[in-house]
């Protein structure tokens, strides 16, 4: 039910009189700007939601039910957080919760693959072994593959090499999470299957709306949840998205969405866009996700 | 009257209810009033209770107090002596629901009754309104329209000298108005409106009389269709003056006039934009310095019994008159810009006892913020603003308004701007932006830019607070405007700042 409140506009540069019905102009000539606030002056029709407390405290007074003292201290809520990434629903109470569910799950996203790597070097680590052409060609006849553990510093001919390294030297478990080969990935753990998969929910809605092909769709149902960063799975179609050719080609078809779907900047720049395919990125491991343009964080 | 100064507290042990069973009353009262509020049905009765009496009695004895009123009925039509006594006696027993029904179920009752009502025996006049009284409180849907012959009579009487008889016609009046349309109308056609501005003004010092008629007042103003029909009428009289005039409480006598009329006051300028003919008579500036004197007392620590009953009103009435408000009329209508220092008092002290108080105060201070650059930069001159940042954390209404306000200084200047983003604005909103509440988001998206656009040293800090990888989440927000906003401050106005530039 729509609740009885009116707001009216003002023209944002100089006052202007009563009655006047501008329409909201943005404040700068900028092209596209987005940012819609104007200063809004707000009435309250008597029976607006804003005045219901007040009301029955009113009403209580007139049936001689007042009491000065609350009976019970009324709950004063606090707003809570909500993690930002389209398809995680995650919810926390307190700051410090959002940022930990943050910096653990989304921040070190592998822009080819959507896995989330514990920390940046990790990431780095990932991206040059399973997404750098140029590695594999190297590592054909150099140790390219980089001891895990920082300041080890050691590299060998092969992750078979390296992780008897792990489990020898460093007494790593054998079947450490963060150190899977390629070839470990294995078909799609039917517990997941069952999970409830927010992110196909949400790209399905968002592929109906925006008329986004259909590949697209499967890409992006085919994301890890964010809770299994680590499990693998194969598909066909992910095997091809990480070869840079197939890359372009979803990369047209995905602007060639955007430009039937919106009309935002977004369509030239689908950088950082939800609906851009996951395997579109600026230059192979010079992007690494979330990370983004600013630099190496500690 | 209502003084507040003899609250009746519900006495444990009444009716051999425990103080558990009274809460539990008490809240399903709430509940009950609630419901009917979302009904638009919400209605409230007085009942003015006897000099000797201190709390509502009821008998429990229903039985007998229906013969006794029928009993009593048929010995009052015989002419005699008692008739005095008798009719107190059916005042008391039409106390009881069943032998209110019981009465009016008598052929000529109201005959009988209107007949001592305006017969020459003063006490027996006083006794016969007392007995319309108890029956216009009646539960019974059938009982009160039952009372209408009365009113021609208890409307002439609103011009007589006595108190305890004025009072008692006004609360019967008052019971009657909200029955039904056609109640109201009768009540209206019989000149309810003239009466009461009469009456107001002509017992201006009788603090009692006044406050029956705000009463009286307010329930007419509740009406559905008040705002065609009866708030003209209002408005055209010489009621708004009076009604203003009493809102200063009176030390001695206590709150509840000024209550009255501040809700009859609330009703008028919620119920209607155009408030042009109360502006006129300078109910903004009356209202704005009340509140700055009660925003006084209550940061000193002088949170008078009730006094939120009279705040609430005052605060609606200032919101609502506001948004009518010509924006070159504002300083003379607002005066003193301490109103500022008064709402930010008053969102202090209710915050944690009566939020929905503090969101009031928000909505009002969104509203005084909006245009005016003077009462923005008052905010900022008398130190505010660290405080209202800390309310940001509340929701339910409460940091949405807060931000729009915070957001009205931000649009005026850059200097503003700047001045906010020093005083802590800038890490608040890293907070905001990243909770649930999309409304919050976006607004705090909103600031941001104003903020990062006012110059570049407040961009800079945003950045050194990690600002730019809030942003690049955002960016994976499901909401497309959300993340155009984020994408445009990222490509338009932080540009400069990242370290990386891609190599695409």
């Amino acid at each position: 039910m729509q609740q009885p409140e009116s707001v009216r506009p003002l023209t944002t540069e100089r006052h202007h009189p009563t009655g006047d019905t501008h329409e909201l102009r943005p404040r700068e000539t900028e092209q596209g700007n987005p940012f819609t606030f104007t200063p809004q002056l707000i009435h309250l029709h008597k029976d607006h939601e804003l005045f219901e407390d007040g009301d029955i405290t009113r009403h209580m007074y007139l049936q001689d039910l007042y009491i000065s003292e609350a009976d019970d201290k009324p709950t004063l809520s606090v707003s809570e957080f909500a993690c930002h990434i389209s398809g995680c629903s995650a919810v926390f109470s307190t700051l410090e919760e959002y940022e930990h569910h943050y910096n653990s799950l989304h921040r070190h996203v592998c822009c080819s693959c959507r896995r989330s790597l514990p920390s940046a070097r990790l990431l780095d680590i990932h991206i040059q072994e399973w997404h750098d052409s140029l590695f594999a060609i190297l590592a054909q006849r150099q140790d390219m593959y980089q001891c895990l553990v920082e300041g080890c510093g050691q590299k060998f001919r092969t992750s078979k090499l390296r992780k008897d390294h792990l489990i020898r030297l460093h007494k790593y478990p054998p079947d450490f999470r963060f150190d899977k080969t390629k070839k470990d990935r294995g078909t799609r753990e039917t517990k997941r299957q069952q999970q409830k998969d927010t992110a196909m929910e949400v790209a399905d809605d968002v592929c109906e709306s925006e008329g986004v092909c259909e590949v697209m769709c499967d890409v992006l149902s085919n994301q890890l949840e964010h809770g299994e960063s680590m499990e693998t799975h194969v598909s066909q179609e992910e095997a091809r998205m990480a070869k840079s050719d197939s890359t372009e080609e979803h990369a047209d078809l995905s602007a060639a969405a955007h430009g039937a779907g919106n009309t935002s900047t977004e369509a030239t720049k689908p950088r950082y866009s939800y609906r851009v395919p996951t395997s579109v990125c600026f230059g192979h491991g010079s992007v690494r996700g979330f990370r983004g343009r600013r630099g190496r964080r500690k | 009257m209502w003084r507040l100064n003899k609250v009746r507290h519900k006495a444990a042990g009444r009716h051999g209810d425990s103080l558990e069973e009274l809460k539990l009353k008490r809240r399903e009262h709430e509940r009950a009033l609630r419901q009917a509020r979302r009904d638009r049905q919400l209605v409230s009765k007085r009942l003015l209770l006897n000099e000797d009496e201190d709390q509502p009695e009821v008998t429990m004895d229903t039985n007998s107090g229906e013969q006794d009123v029928v009993s009593l009925f048929h010995k009052l039509q015989q002419t005699g002596s008692e008739r005095e006594a008798r009719l107190k006696a059916l005042s008391k027993a039409l106390r009881d629901p069943s032998a209110q029904l019981a009465f009016i179920k008598q052929e000529n009752s109201m005959h009988l009754l209107v007949g001592f009502l305006t017969g020459s025996d003063a006490t027996c006049r006083l006794q016969a309104v007392r007995c319309l009284h108890e029956l216009s409180h009646s539960p019974h849907t059938n009982v009160a329209p039952a009372c209408l012959p009365a009113t021609p009579y208890l409307l002439t009487y609103l011009s007589g000298q006595s108190t305890k008889f004025t009072e008692l016609c006004l609360y019967t009046l008052g019971n009657l108005c909200p029955e039904s349309d056609v109640v109201k109308e009768k009540l209206l056609a019989q000149g309810i409106i003239p009466a009461l501005a009469n009456c107001i003004e002509n017992q201006r010092h009788n603090l009692a009389v006044v406050e029956a008629v705000g009463f009286t007042l307010s329930q007419l103003l509740q009406a559905k269709d008040a705002a065609e029909k009866i708030i003209p009428m209002v408005l055209a009289s010489s009621l708004p003056s009076h009604l203003l005039s009493v809102l200063t409480p009176d030390p001695d006598f206590g709150l509840a006039p000024a209550i009255e009329c501040a809700w009859c006051l609330h009703y008028l300028t919620c119920s209607t934009e155009d408030n042009r003919v109360l502006l006129a008579h300078g109910a903004l500036l009356k209202c704005s310095s009340l509140l700055v004197s009660l925003g006084a007392a209550v940061a000193e620590g002088n949170k008078e019994e009730g006094m939120e009953l009279l705040i609430c009103p005052l605060l609606r009435c200032v919101g609502n008159l506001l948004s009518s408000c010509p924006v070159e009329d504002l300083s003379t209508q607002v005066g003193d810009v301490h109103i500022v220092v008064a709402l930010c008092a008053l969102l202090q002290a209710y915050l944690q006892t009566q939020p929905a108080l503090a969101r009031e105060s928000a909505w009002v201070l969104n509203n005084l913020t909006a245009y005016s650059s003077a009462l923005c930069s008052a905010l900022l001159t008398f130190n505010l603003v660290p405080g209202l940042i800390q309310l940001l954390p509340f929701s339910q209404g409460i940091n949405t308004m807060i931000l729009r306000a915070l957001a009205n200084i931000a649009h005026k200047k850059k200097e503003f701007c700047v001045q906010l983003a020093h005083l802590g604005l800038l890490s608040a909103l890293c907070a905001t932006l990243k909770m649930a509440d999309q409304e919050m988001v976006t607004l705090s998206m909103d600031v941001l830019f104003m903020l990062v656009v006012s110059g570049p040293q407040v961009a800079e800090e945003f950045v050194r607070q990690s600002g730019l990888s809030l942003l690049e989440a955002i960016q994976y927000n499901s909401k497309g405007d959300i993340r155009r906003r984020a994408t445009h401050l990222l490509e338009h106005h932080l540009l400069s700042y990242s370290v990386d530039t891609p190599c695409s």
